[in-house]
Formats: C-alpha cells, sequence, structure tokens
C-alpha cells in the first residue's frame, strides 16, 4: 500500500475496471480500491437475494417461492449490450470473453396505444407487423435501405441528405413516414429518449439504426446480450484482466481522503496510509466535490413469476414505451431477464423498470410500465442521481466517470471510458490500445 | 512464490496443435450461435487479429467469425476447469507450472502474467484438456478475488506452505470462502501441502494435515513444486483429479449440452498435444 503507483483507481464500476484493465495491460503501475467488500459498485449484481432485501431496507426476509437466495444475481442498473457495439468489441479485443457466457436477448417490443408489438427483426417480421400499414411499411422499407446503404464516407449513397447539416426531421419527411414510424424509428431503433434528436444533423442517427441493424444481423431475434449470472460479471472480467497484468487489488478498503498538492492529485489515504499515485480515477462517489448532479433516475426491479404478456413468453425481453405514447419528454425501458441467465431462482423474472425522472412523483410515471407486468410478486425502487464530474482532469489529474445513466444499453458508457482514456493519455482512444500484450495462457507446447 | 525456480523440464513433444479455427462447439438448436474469432494457440491467434485490426473495424468484424447453428458431430475436448486457491507465496503458480510443465519465469514476485495453464493429458482413451486458472494475485488481499473465478468451476485445489503454519491456518476461510461462492459440494477438492523440500522448516505436521484433510472429505498431497524427486506428486494430484472428473458422467463438455441459446463471443485457445501419462 506504502507505494507509489501510476494510477490509483477508486470504485470498482465498469468504467473504473475497463480503464483499469487498459492502464495495467499498457504497463501502468496500478492500484484498484473498493470500499465495498464485492466487486462492481453500482454496476454489481447484487447476490443472495437475502442481500438485496437489505439493500432496500426491506423488513422481512425473502419469502420461501423466492427459492435459494443464493441462485439470484440482481442487476441494480438494467442493460443490454449492443451485439455490435463498443462494449462487446472491448471484450474481444481483451479476451475478457474468455471470462464470460452470453445470451441473446429473446425479443424487443415497443409499445403503442396501450398494447406492445415485437419490433420487426426481418423484412419479413416488418411486412407482417401490425405497427404500419401497407403503405407506409413500403416507405419504411426504404428508408431501411437507404440507411443500410449509408457511408458517410461515399458522398454518392446520400441520395441527397447533407450528414452533417440536414436534420432527422427532413429525412423523415424526404421518406414521407408518418408519426407512428418516426416513434418507433427514432425509439426503438435509434435507442434515443427524448425527441431532440429530431432537429440535430441526421448523421448520428442514422449511425444509431445502423448499429441497431447491425448489432441484431448478429443473431437475429434481437440485437441485444446478456451475460448469464448477472452484469456484474462484466466489471470481474476486466478486474481479472487488471490483475493479470499486475494490477493490485484491495476490496474492503474505506477510502479518507484524496490527497492533493498544489491543485494536482498525489495519492490517496487508506487506513491511515497514504499510496501514492501521478493520476486518479474513480466513480463520482468518491469524489462528491468536483462532480455535479444532472439529473435524476428512477429504477424498479420487479420480480415476477411469470414471463410478460404477450411476449411469446420469452424468457428476457426488452420493452420500450416511447415518450410520445405516455405524454413525456423521455422513454420508458423494461429490462427483462430470468432463471435462464442465471440471474434468479427456477421460474422467475426479473423485469427492471427505468426512465429519467421527469416529476417530483417519478413512481407514477412508471405505472403505464408496471400495468404491463402485473402480477409483481415484489418490487424494489430505487431513485438515483446523476453526476457528472465539473472538472476535466487535466490539472488535477483526477478523473471521475460519469454515473450509469438511464439508456439501455453500454454505448455511453464506452463513450465515457474512450473520454477519460483520451484526457488521461492526451492521446485518442483505439481499440488496440487494449490488446493484450503478451502470452498468459499457457500450454505445455509453448515457450 | 519465493524463490522456487524448478530447473528446466523437457516439454511434453509439441506434437500437432489442433486447431479451433472457428469450429462451432457445440451442436444443439439453432438458437445456439457461436462467435469465435479464428482462433488456435495464442500467439498465432494474437498476430492474426493484429493482422486484421491494421484496416481498422470492419475487418475486425470478419475476423469474428460467426458459425450459428453448425452441426458438428465431431468429439469435442472436454475441458476442465480446475482452480488452485490458498494464501500469497504458498506456490500455486509454481504447482501450476510444474504441472504443466512450462519454464517457471524468473520473476521470484507474486503473480503477474498468469490466466490460465492447460495440457491435454489422456485418461482412458479421452483426451481431456485440464486448464489449471491462477489467482492472478487477486488473493494478496483477502477477499478480492473475483466471484466468478469460481463459476463454472470442476475441481478445487486448495494450498498451504508446510513451512507457514499461518497459511495452514487460513486453509478454514479458503474453504469457506469457496462455499460461501456456490462451488458445489459434489465438485472435487485437494488439499496441497507445498515446499515440502523444506524439511527443516516444516511448521505443519502432516498428521495433522491429513486430519483436517479427511475433515474436509479432501485428498492430501504433500509435495514440493521445486524438488524434482517430489514433483512427480504434483502430476498426480492433478491427474488423480481429471480421473476422478472424467468418471463423472454428468461432467458436460464444455460449450457443448450446456443451456440452449448461449451465444460465446470467444477466443478459443486450443493447444492440444500428445500426452505421455
Amino acid at each position: 500500500m506504502d507505494e507509489e503507483y501510476d494510477v490509483i483507481v477508486l470504485g470498482t464500476g465498469l468504467t473504473e475496471c475497463i480503464l483499469s484493465g487498459i492502464m495495467s495491460v499498457n504497463g501502468k503501475k496500478v492500484l484498484h480500491m473498493d470500499r465495498n467488500p464485492y466487486y462492481g459498485g453500482e454496476s454489481s449484481s447484487i447476490t443472495p437475494l437475502e442481500e438485496l432485501y437489505k439493500r432496500f431496507n426491506l423488513q422481512d426476509s425473502p419469502p420461501e417461492s423466492m427459492g435459494r437466495g443464493r441462485d439470484w444475481n440482481v442487476d441494480l442498473i438494467p442493460k443490454f449490450l449492443m451485439a455490435n457495439g463498443q462494449l462487446v468489441k472491448m471484450l474481444l479485443y481483451t479476451e475478457v470473453t474468455r471470462y464470460l457466457d452470453f445470451k441473446v436477448v429473446e425479443g424487443s417490443f415497443v409499445y403503442k396505444g396501450g398494447k406492445i408489438y415485437k419490433v420487426p427483426s426481418t423484412e419479413t417480421e416488418a411486412l407482417a407487423s401490425n405497427l404500419m400499414g401497407m403503405f407506409e411499411k413500403r416507405r419504411f422499407r426504404k428508408f431501411l435501405v437507404f440507411v443500410a446503404n449509408f457511408d458517410e464516407n461515399d458522398p454518392k449513397t446520400f441520395e441527397g441528405v447533407d450528414p452533417k447539416a440536414t436534420t432527422m426531421r427532413d429525412v423523415y419527411k424526404k421518406f414521407d413516414l408518418g408519426q407512428d414510424v418516426i416513434d418507433f424509428t427514432g425509439h426503438a431503433l435509434a435507442l434515443y429518449r427524448t425527441d431532440d434528436y429530431l432537429d440535430v444533423p441526421c448523421l448520428e442517427t442514422i449511425n444509431r439504426i445502423k448499429l441497431y441493424s447491425e448489432s441484431l444481423a448478429r443473431y437475429g431475434k434481437s440485437p441485444y446480450l446478456y451475460p448469464l449470472y448477472g452484469l456484474g460479471e462484466l466489471p470481474q472480467g476486466f478486474a481479472r484482466l487488471s490483475a493479470i497484468y499486475g494490477g493490485t487489488y484491495m476490496l474492503n478498503k474505506p477510502v479518507e481522503e484524496i490527497v492533493m498538492e498544489g491543485g494536482k492529485v498525489v495519492g490517496v489515504k487508506s487506513e491511515g496510509e497514504v499510496a501514492r499515485c501521478k493520476q486518479l480515477i474513480c466513480d463520482p462517489s468518491y469524489i462528491s466535490d468536483r462532480v455535479r448532479k444532472v439529473g435524476q433516475v428512477i429504477r424498479v426491479i420487479c420480480i415476477l413469476s411469470h414471463p410478460i404478456k404477450n411476449t411469446n413468453d420469452a424468457n428476457s425481453c426488452q420493452i420500450i414505451i416511447p415518450q410520445n405514447q405516455v405524454n413525456r419528454n423521455s422513454d420508458i425501458y423494461v429490462c427483462m431477464i430470468s432463471y435462464a441467465h442465471n440471474v434468479a431462482a427456477q421460474g422467475k423474472y426479473i423485469a427492471i423498470v427505468s426512465t429519467t425522472v421527469e416529476t417530483s412523483e417519478p413512481e407514477t410515471e412508471i405505472e403505464p410500465a408496471l400495468e404491463l407486468l402485473e402480477p409483481i410478486d415484489q418490487k424494489f425502487v430505487a431513485i438515483s442521481d446523476l453526476y457528472e464530474p465539473t472538472d476535466d482532469g487535466t490539472e488535477s489529474q483526477v478523473f471521475a466517470s460519469r454515473s450509469y445513466d438511464a439508456t439501455t444499453h453500454f454505448e455511453t458508457t464506452c463513450n465515457d471510458i474512450k473520454d477519460i482514456y483520451k484526457r488521461m493519455t492526451g492521446t485518442d482512444f483505439d481499440f488496440e490500445n487494449m490488446k493484450r500484450k503478451q502470452n498468459d495462457v499457457f500450454g505445455e507446447d509453448e515457450q | 512464490m519465493t524463490n522456487e525456480s524448478p530447473e528446466e523440464e523437457s516439454r511434453a513433444p509439441g506434437g500437432g496443435a489442433g486447431v479451433g479455427m472457428g469450429a462451432a462447439r457445440r451442436g444443439r438448436a439453432d438458437d445456439n450461435v457461436t462467435i469465435l474469432t479464428s482462433s488456435m494457440d495464442f500467439p498465432r491467434a494474437s498476430r492474426s487479429r493484429a493482422d486484421s485490426a491494421n484496416d481498422a473495424a470492419p475487418s475486425f468484424t470478419s475476423s469474428v467469425e460467426l458459425s450459428s447453428s453448425s452441426l458438428e458431430t465431431s468429439i469435442q475436448t472436454r475441458i476442465f476447469k480446475i482452480i488452485v486457491i490458498g494464501d500469497s507465496n504458498v506456490g500455486k503458480t509454481c504447482l501450476t507450472f510444474r504441472f504443466t510443465g512450462g519454464s517457471f519465469p524468473d520473476k521470484t514476485e507474486a503473480t503477474i502474467g498468469v490466466d490460465f495453464r492447460e495440457k491435454a493429458v489422456e485418461i482412458e482413451g479421452e483426451t481431456i484438456k485440464v486448464q489449471v486458472w491462477d489467482t492472478a494475485g487477486q488473493e494478496r488481499f483477502r477477499k478480492s478475488m473475483v466471484e466468478h473465478y469460481y463459476r463454472n468451476v470442476h475441481a478445487v485445489v486448495f494450498v498451504y506452505d508446510v513451512t507457514n503454519m499461518a497459511s495452514y491456518r487460513n486453509l478454514q476461510t479458503w474453504i469457506e470462502e469457496c462455499n460461501g461462492h456456490r462451488v458445489s459440494a459434489s465438485v472435487p477438492r485437494v488439499l496441497v501441502g507445498n515446499k515440502c523440500d523444506l524439511v527443516d522448516q516444516i511448521q505443519v505436521p502432516s498428521n495433522m494435515a491429513l486430519k483436517f484433510a479427511d475433515a474436509h472429505n479432501m485428498l492430501l498431497f504433500e509435495t514440493s513444486a521445486k524438488d524434482p524427486k517430489e514433483s512427480q506428486n504434483v502430476d498426480s494430484i492433478f491427474m488423480s483429479l481429471a480421473c476422478r472428473l472424467k468418471a463423472q458422467k454428468s461432467l458436460l463438455y464444455r460449450d457443448v449440452e450446456r443451456e440452449e441459446g448461449k451465444v460465446r463471443l470467444s477466443q478459443e485457445t486450443e493447444t492440444k498435444s500428445s500426452c505421455p501419462c
């Protein structure tokens, strides 16, 4: 502990663990601490179930009907991985895939007029879907072909659209798409939470739709993946990577003080000792004076004994409730997983409802989602503040991560990682930087 | 991992490295999907990836093979995951190095740079790949092991240092930690007292360790990963486990026959070789 490190990392959330892994792989001497006795911080999966009851201050312990407590691994923050997204790329480059198993999420659904519809995943499904009328379908298909062919480096594919100037609203107009299709495209495919995207240049939206369809093309069914045993496996995998490359791990380690000298971080004080460092990475909870609150998210974990109605008994799915449908500014999401992912006892399902808080009564805001889930065996409500750093770290060399937002995938988390990397090293992030630098699997044939 | 550096051992003949080349590893229903990077043994695989990555993202994607629902019927090598746990400095890494016959690196510090070691062994005509996982040094500070180290484990090796009473006393905590992480009681466990070549420094009497092992339904081995005379015991530890595991009919082929719908984003290491045992 009483040593000098290149980087000290506080908190073992996914962002911190990935950065820790990258730093260690690149030869930095890393000390990684967490005040909790478990890995993952906010991005851990809580086990056993008794622990979850305690965490939410429920008076009773879980009833017998919940099965063995140890069979549960309950995420606090619901997210899926986009099959073709940045996190999957990070997992492949770092080979953290060695430690994890994934399943494809079985379906993606969208809410319209009180009912849920499957988000069409193939052309055939699109043509059969009740989401759109016949003419609309033809126009929508044309739009999808345009997006699929679109290449930002090849103006021939633009069809008169200027990716950096034409707004998405105008692109929709160009293809003569109606309000329902626009809602569905922007929220269920491009995965925007609000309608703010309509009036900005369309490039970002087109790329998001491409990400969706390329992810979908990987496995069919849905563009999402989920790791067996819960999302908490992800930070652990990257922590192991960091440890293999020399990172030192200390859990259950209280942090008393971040020691600064002349406006720059020089170390961290824990249990009376000071570990010295040149740079510090931490989640917002370790450094409340360098972050600001930017909003709130409500997340309601619901335990069910049945699959969600009208999902073909899917053992995993996502439901998006577009804001327009329920007179809100931001979408409501439902992520459901089950015993099939080793996160719940046999026959049990976990559905997590989440959205950005817009009123003083957040629980009322998510009622349309809860109605889809009834009957609910047990509910756990969490309202969390979202923080972002006020300090970009240039002077202080303190790099705080952002809180996990209400999006249901890890793309924004990966953007934060890339951004912190750039601020720490002064160079653009490149996935190549994450590759393991030496052989760390040995067999008798080698060396 | 103090100053034990076993001298070079003649290596097993590097017979035909079996190439996994994105071969489908399961043959089940169509919702079983496998992504494999074109993979074989690690150094080659990393080279091939470096090549493809030079021309940026799209070709990276192309280096990832998606082999969906291929009904590969050829017999798959069963892989046994064995984890080694115990205090720092008891010689865990050394033990696994000795087993897989690699040369021991000059580092005398705590473990850096080992994910797992693997060795193909032949038992009653079946080639089984024994994968011995390293703690990656996360045991140095108690309770800092990642939980998923304990996932899908087929056998556990508890190690203590016969010259260090504290490392023996801590076994109880390691056993509790192991149980706490849902390692099923049916998973075979063995107890290994390491460094028995240091005869004049022995603090943990064999009969005491034997009683402890009996009480926990474990076999006890005393070895020295350093001393070549004693090191054959190292082989027998892992071989006895492999034999016990093979006998468990319920043991599944890794990746095959597991739950439906599992996707694997993996780079498989496939280093098969003829085994002299």
